[in-house]
């Protein structure tokens, strides 16, 4: 299945913006970031949909998924 | 009533599409809570004290440092090892001598009492943990809060009305930590603007505030983009 990836700030650093990416059916966001090689505590804001997502959370074909990093300071 | 001082003062103001004097009595009238008095907190809280804000509450419980000076503008080296609550008071009074501007030496946790009171809260703080807990006095006091964070040339800012958008922790879960303490003073300056002119268009009834979109500012590549969110289903805060 294909579901659209949209990465924020520094995780863009080496990777992507905007891509389409194939994944196994009955992939979850940890899948999804172990393919990117992101670490979780990297992954502080995931949405799927505009719906807030966990780790366990499972993607569907066609979604679309963001990804940000902590941006917590002030 | 807005005296002949203020007329000339905020007469700028009037230009605006939809700011008439009634709008500007408004913000006479309001009262905002800026929790956080650095980089963030430092220029919102200088534009509502310029923009005629009557009430400003602004809490931090930290002194000012010298590291603090690359980005916490309202500042100088003859503050360092002071309150930045109070040292902030000190220059928004000269900014604009008829806001009220009351300094909280205090932890957020310790000003529950004073954000009750207050129309509008500011986010400019610089940890989740603290954020959420601001975030839960907004969901319980019904009070809208304008959150903002920043770090690098990155930024993010969102305007959060409870009850009807999605709230923080609908999107920032408890265990998050942040990575990074860098930061340009710029993208804070930005940030803490933008937290500034939502207050502005909440308190006025002008404009369109940022309710149920994330603003994403990247200023590595001056590029702005803003995404549509809802509410998280079993969000422990405000579902």
């Amino acid at each position: 299945m294909k579901a659209t990836v949209k990465l924020f700030a520094s995780l863009r650093t080496g990777r992507f913006d905007l891509s389409e990416i194939e994944l196994v059916n009955g992939s979850s966001i940890t899948d999804l970031l172990e393919l990117l090689q992101i670490e979780q505590k990297e992954a502080a804001i995931i949405f799927i949909n505009g719906v807030h997502a966990e780790y366990t959370s499972n993607i569907k074909e066609c979604d679309q998924i963001a990804i940000f990093p902590p941006i917590g300071g002030g | 009533m807005l005296s002949s001082e203020e007329l000339e003062r905020y007469s700028r103001h009037f230009l605006i599409d939809g700011w008439d004097r009634s709008c500007q009595l408004k913000l006479k009238n309001s009262c905002v809570f800026i929790a956080g008095a650095g980089g963030l907190g430092n220029p919102a809280s200088m534009y509502l004290a310029a923009a005629g804000v009557g009430k400003i509450i602004i809490c931090d419980m930290d002194s000012v440092e010298l590291s603090n000076l690359n980005r916490q503008i309202l500042y100088t080296m003859n503050d360092i090892n002071l309150s930045k609550a109070e040292s902030a008071c000190t220059r928004l009074k000269g900014i604009n001598p008829s806001s009220e501007i009351i300094p909280l030496n205090k932890k957020i946790e310790d000003a529950v009492d004073m954000i009750s009171g207050s129309d509008l809260i500011l986010d400019c703080l610089d940890n989740f943990t603290s954020r959420l807990f601001l975030n839960s006095v907004s969901h319980t006091n019904r009070i809208p809060m304008v959150h903002a964070g920043v770090s690098g040339y990155y930024g993010q800012l969102t305007f959060i009305i409870p009850g009807s958008t999605p709230c923080l922790n609908c999107f920032i879960s408890e265990n998050t930590q942040a990575s990074s303490q860098a930061i340009t003073g710029a993208m804070a300056g930005i940030a803490g603007s933008m937290q500034a002119i939502e207050a502005l268009k909440f308190l006025t009834g002008t404009g369109e505030v940022l309710a149920g979109k994330l603003l994403f500012i990247d200023c590595m590549t001056m590029s702005f983009s803003t995404m549509k969110m809802t509410k998280k289903p079993g969000c422990k805060t405000c579902s």
